[in-house]
């Protein structure tokens, strides 16, 4: 998986390509670990390029999400569809966090 | 009426059959089956002395026919065999190649030996060529010929070696069904085949030939229906099995599941079947990695071409638990990935191992 960080006014926007799975997932963690201690708080996460997902991805994104939430901040989601849809779909995901159709929404939507 | 004991047969340092000891009674119509190298026609030639067994006794009527004072001809007369490729003499008439051996072995005249050509001739539905040349024939006239040739000889025993095996599947049936008629006649056969349904319908005992011997012996019904070894299951079911043995939970998931989906196209895997198998290992090696206990695993993909059906089946060691209950339905579960991709499941003992099956839904 390749993970790419643009930062924009409103959030760190982090687009994802490849696979999020049981291999992976360390590498999401470890890279929003040390956005987090860079003091960021408002993500948006890009799935646009994002292959495929199992639950260990799915997984690593809550908990991430949940430290983030500790620190007063947020992760909105972008551009899911394909695969990776019907995997949030099935599990639930898709009504825990903000879902957009694209990156620009999602900051939009955080601008206000 | 012809006893077989410790037989043996050796190519050099191959071992091809290995201590076959089986009885087979007069009238009995036995296929013999299994996968190519298995030895079923080395079995066959090595009843008929065209292969020399490296040991072993095989006694017809009380005889050892590995007796070397043992006229070999005249045992061939007895048990005549029918060839893949027919052997029929291409520069002779269909009518000579009948009467040729009963007149020169027999001592029988050529009015004698014509006569009962013509009724055999009829028998295999070939009356209107007994002037033809062999080359002025189909495959299945051939054999058919060939079968009817063997037949003049007035054998005991008639040794079928894949006798369908070199022909298009619209001559197939032509064949089969003069086999099936002698069959009925109580003609004392063995048939090597690789035609299933056929082998079922016609024999009154199937062998199924494998690890260099008769693996399992039954009727058409225990050895089609009710199979009671692996390898005959697998066989039957045209199952193919990919393994993989997995010492610890550092396993490396992108080889694994990149050896699963060379399996998978090799045996042109539905796509779709194929996305749900790869999801399904990730997802259940992942939970067996919750306990250190289920580790070495073993993972084996079972296929059967026939039904389409993929397997998906985990054995792990005495005091793992089943991972399919260590898993609670929270957010982030893998359980919907795993069991909406699932027909049914089975978590059991046997010999010593947890075994847990997955059957998936087939696309």
């Amino acid at each position: 998986m390749i993970i790419q960080t643009v930062r924009e006014s409103a959030a760190m926007v982090v687009s994802l390509s490849g696979r999020l799975d049981t291999v992976t997932a360390p590498d999401y963690e470890k890279k929003f670990d040390e956005l987090i201690s860079r003091e960021e708080i408002n993500f948006v996460v890009d799935f646009d390029k994002l292959e495929y997902i199992s639950s260990a991805g799915l997984r690593v994104i809550l908990a991430t999400s949940r430290r983030i939430k500790g620190k007063n901040g947020k992760i909105h989601l972008a551009n899911i569809s394909g695969n990776v849809k019907e995997v949030f779909e099935m599990s639930g995901f898709a009504g825990i966090f903000p879902v957009y159709g694209t990156v620009a929404e999602a900051l939009k939507m955080i601008t206000g | 009426m012809i006893k077989i004991e410790h037989l043996s047969k050796n190519f050099g340092s191959l071992s091809v059959l290995r201590d076959i000891s089986v009885e087979i009674k007069e009238g009995e119509v036995i296929s013999i089956i299994g996968p190519s190298g298995a030895g079923k026609s080395t079995f066959l030639r090595c009843i008929n002395l065209l292969d020399r067994p490296s040991s072993g006794s095989i006694l017809i009527k009380g005889i050892n026919i590995l007796d070397p004072k043992i006229d070999v001809a005249k045992v061939r007369q007895k048990m005549n065999m029918v060839f893949q490729a027919f052997n029929l003499f291409a520069h002779i008439s269909v009518l000579e190649n009948l009467t040729i051996a009963p007149m020169k072995l027999l001592g029988k005249s050529r009015e004698s030996a014509e006569k009962k050509a013509h009724e055999l001739l009829n028998l295999v539905g070939l009356s209107d060529k007994a002037g033809s040349y062999p080359d002025e024939l189909s495959g299945g006239q051939k054999q058919r010929v060939a079968i009817a040739r063997c037949l003049a000889m007035e054998p005991e025993v008639i040794l079928f070696d894949e006798p369908t095996s070199a022909l298009d599947p619209t001559m197939i049936n032509e064949v089969l069904s003069v086999i099936r008629r002698l069959a009925r006649q109580g003609l004392t056969m063995l048939i090597v085949t690789h035609e299933l349904d056929f082998a079922k319908d016609v024999s009154s005992r199937v062998f199924y030939l494998d690890e260099g011997g008769i693996y399992e012996d039954g009727t058409p019904r225990q050895i089609f229906e009710n199979p009671q070894k692996e390898k005959t299951k697998a066989f039957i079911k045209k199952q193919e099995s990919f393994y993989q043995h997995i010492v610890s939970s550092n396993y490396d998931l992108y080889a694994l599941i990149a050896e699963v989906d060379c399996f998978c196209s090799r045996l042109m895997v539905n796509v779709q079947s194929r996305k749900n198998l790869m999801v399904l290992i990730e997802e259940v090696l992942q939970l067996f990695r919750k306990s250190t206990l289920s580790f070495p695993l073993d993972m084996t993909v079972n296929y059967e071409e026939k039904t389409e059906m993929l397997e998906l089946l985990f054995e792990a060691p005495p005091g793992s638990v089943n991972p399919m209950l260590t898993e609670s339905g929270d957010n982030g579960s893998a359980l919907p990935a795993i069991e909406s991709r699932l027909q049914s499941q089975e978590y059991r003992q046997l010999g010593g191992r947890n075994r847990l099956s997955l059957y998936l839904k087939k696309p």
